[in-house]
């Protein structure tokens, strides 16, 4: 079974992961979504990588929502009613963490999870190729995208740990 | 009782803070740490009674301070609380001398049942 065959079948526990992680963060109900999408406007997104180092492999694990939402998180996260733009990075980080570390006690058992990073994009272009699979929840009226896929490049992200990473051990 | 918080997401140490006492732990004086290494450094310089934990940290992660903790010789109760929960690191942080492992999103229900042994209301 390929990578992308194995998180099609795990699609409804993402789906219902995604439900739990929002609900329990944002102190909202959830909702799954199948055919909504992102309104236009600036995007928050957040990602990290799960890295199998038996085949060196790393599935990319990606949070993405709109900067509304991102800011009523946000808001509920840190205490605040004005959240700057460091405390939206912070949080959904932090959500995207969150799903990350779900995600691979779902999919990824033995594996090393990356640090998240997390940006606010103005203006998104058009998406990159994606072969992954994307779930969808209503979190506000407003949709939270998780998606899961094989990557190739992972430029950008940090790994846990000492920086020569020599103390580094993971189960 | 003072009780040391690390996790490099300023927001999840907020979190962790409010679950606290949601947990009906209160009164007690919370130190907050972004890495491994600082608060390794903190829990030497200071002293704490509970350390929570998150795994996944730069400069030094969870499992990694606990190494150093328990090498230094100090047996302070140490509990992870992280986003990933798999049996397998639930093994290695008993292994390791950790209390227990906790997992986000979390409860203060889990909080109550992990940490009641060792915080007093």
């Amino acid at each position: 079974m390929s990578a992308i065959d194995e998180f099609e079948e795990a699609r409804e526990d993402l789906e219902a992961l995604l439900i739990e992680v929002l609900g329990a963060v944002s102190g909202e109900e959830a909702m799954p979504v199948w055919d909504e999408t992102l309104p236009p406007g600036p995007v928050v997104s957040a990602r990290l990588a799960i890295h199998d180092e038996d085949d060196d492999s790393f599935t990319m694990v990606g949070v993405r929502t709109s900067s509304i939402v991102a800011r009523v998180l946000a808001s509920r996260m840190l205490l605040t009613a004005d959240p700057g733009p460091e405390d939206l990075i912070d949080a959904m980080g932090e959500l995207g963490n969150i799903a990350g570390g779900n995600v691979k006690s779902l999919l990824r058992h033995s594996c090393r999870l990356s640090l998240p990073t997390a940006e606010v994009t103005e203006n998104p272009g058009p998406e990159h190729e994606f072969s992954g699979v994307t779930v969808r929840a209503s979190l506000l009226g407003q949709v939270v995208e998780l998606s899961v896929d094989v990557a190739e490049d992972v430029a950008g992200l940090y790994w846990p740990g000492s920086p020569a990473g020599a103390l580094e051990i993971r189960p | 009782m003072r009780i040391l918080v690390a996790d490099d997401s300023r927001a999840m140490r907020m979190i962790v803070v409010r679950t606290l006492r949601q947990a009906g732990f209160t009164g007690h004086e919370i130190i907050e740490a972004e890495n491994g290494q600082t608060a390794l450094e903190i829990a030497a310089e200071k002293g704490v009674d509970l350390i929570l934990s998150d795994w996944d940290m730069p400069e030094m992660t969870g499992i990694e301070f606990l190494r150093a903790l328990r090498a230094s010789g100090k047996r302070t109760p140490f509990c992870f609380v992280t986003s990933e929960g798999s049996e397998q690191m639930r093994e290695l942080a008993d292994a390791s001398g950790a209390l227990g492992l906790i997992t986000k999103p979390f409860t203060a229900d889990a909080f109550s049942e992990t940490l009641s042994s060792v915080v007093t209301p």
